[in-house]
């Protein structure tokens, strides 16, 4: 999840740091301003970064724990990019731009894959959907339809075999269920 | 046959539930979806608004009267809005009413966008370039956000109709076909299991869907309907089915 939260947010971190930074407010200003809200987790994560600092907490120790924290290859960069500010003093509008740019072409990729990897999900869901309900309803009328049949298959028990369809029954839908998370694991978050 | 049909549910005060459920939620479903709608308006015409305003600030306006141009020009829901928003700026300050703004829109992208914009005003910044710019991120957002949308609203509606309507049918026919209920077949805990099993495949359905299209809190609200479509398919199509 924290992840997703990331990766849904930091573009418009990014954005945002940009415009401060741009019109020549500090980067302590700038995370301050993040800190208030309206960006998710990394407002949060910004929050407790500000909280430390006002305990005297220097900046470049906090950043480089909430590069640990991080989970996204995105935010990671970002963190790096105000640290390397800090402690080398680069330009860090200029790389934010760059990153930004760079963030929003793996995004609009990252849609593109989205959609063609669900493209395959109506069908597999569907397959295990419907053969696995047919052949259990199949096998779960089967004691009743072959009653005449017992002495070439010996006797079915109705109770065992509507345990075995039961069973079944929850594996198609733990199957399906299971397929479907594919929808939330690869969301690109939008 | 209708009051045969009718006397298959009253053996059934779960699917009896779950149908009373599904109506009460089908109606609660209701207004995520016109607030959805409206909120994807304003988005969609968020872009254009942001670029006209660069434009008038580019030829030399203010940025209220940019807005006020821009206003005029927009009959949306944007446009609406934006008219309120002026017309509160004579009684409050100016950054007042734009974030007003931004809480009367409900969206998360006009709130970012107003306090970027308040942000750029306290700093001074260029705000020509800014507005450009965020035209241009809003624009490309805006366009993946629809394509999303199109490319899976027909998958999502594929999965929802198969599991909840296909399926069903086809089992009930099947069991009706092979087993049915007038040649003295005791179905009972087999139906049961399958009902259950349908309610259960059209959640994970529904949820499946609307996880794919980005809003599973507003689509779970329809699920307790197509549950009981779907376990009511079956008890029905077993009932007539198999005479």
């Amino acid at each position: 999840m924290r992840s997703l939260d990331e990766s849904r947010e930091v573009l418009y971190v990014i954005r945002t740091l940009d415009v401060l930074m741009g019109s020549g407010v500090g980067l302590e200003a700038a995370i301050h301003s993040i800190s208030q809200g309206g960006y998710g987790i990394i407002s949060k994560d910004f929050s407790n970064l500000m909280e430390n600092i006002n305990k005297g907490k220097p900046l470049e120790r906090e950043l480089r724990a909430l590069l640990k924290k991080a989970e996204t290859d995105g935010y990671k960069r970002v963190i790096n990019t105000m640290l390397n500010n800090v402690t080398q003093n680069t330009d860090i509008i200029e790389t934010l731009r760059k990153q930004g740019e760079r963030m929003e072409e793996s995004r609009t990729e990252s849609v593109k894959e989205y959609i063609e990897e669900l493209g395959g999900v109506p069908e597999t869901l569907l397959s295990i959907g419907m053969i696995g309900p047919i052949i259990l309803s199949i096998l779960g009328i089967a004691p009743q339809l072959m009653e005449d049949a017992e002495e070439l298959f010996g006797p079915m028990d109705q109770g065992m075999i509507m345990s075995i369809v039961n069973v079944g029954l929850m594996l198609t839908l733990l199957g399906m269920a299971m397929i479907g998370l594919k929808a939330h694991t690869k969301d690109p978050g939008l | 046959m209708i009051f045969g049909i009718l006397e298959i549910f009253r053996n059934e005060p779960f699917l009896l539930f779950i149908i009373t459920l599904g109506v009460a939620c089908s109606i609660g479903g209701i207004p995520p979806i016109i607030e959805r709608n409206r909120r994807r308006g304003i988005e969609n015409d968020l872009p254009a608004m942001l670029e006209a305003l660069s434009d008038s600030l580019g030829a030399g306006l203010g940025l209220q009267q940019a807005m006020m141009a821009e206003a005029d020009r927009n009959t949306g829901t944007l446009g609406k809005l934006l008219r309120e928003t002026l017309a509160d700026a004579h009684s409050s300050s100016f950054d007042a009413a734009l974030a007003n703004f931004a809480t009367k829109s409900r969206s998360s992208q006009v709130q970012r966008v107003m306090h970027l914009m308040s942000t750029a005003i306290e700093q001074d910044a260029p705000l020509q370039n800014i507005l450009a710019d965020m035209s241009r991120d809003y624009e490309r957002l805006n366009d993946l956000m629809n394509r999303r949308e199109s490319d899976l609203m027909g998958r999502s509606i594929l999965i929802i109709m198969f599991v909840s309507i296909g399926l069903p049918f086809l089992i009930a026919f099947i069991v009706g076909l092979f087993a049915p209920r007038e040649q003295g077949f005791q179905l009972e805990s087999f139906n049961s299991s399958f009902t259950l099993f349908f309610g259960a495949a059209s959640f994970v359905a529904i949820s499946v869907s609307g996880r794919m299209l980005g809003r599973m809190r507003s689509a779970l609200w329809w699920a307790p309907l197509w549950m009981a479509v779907s376990m009511s398919i079956y008890h029905v199509g077993v009932f007539v089915i198999g005479g």
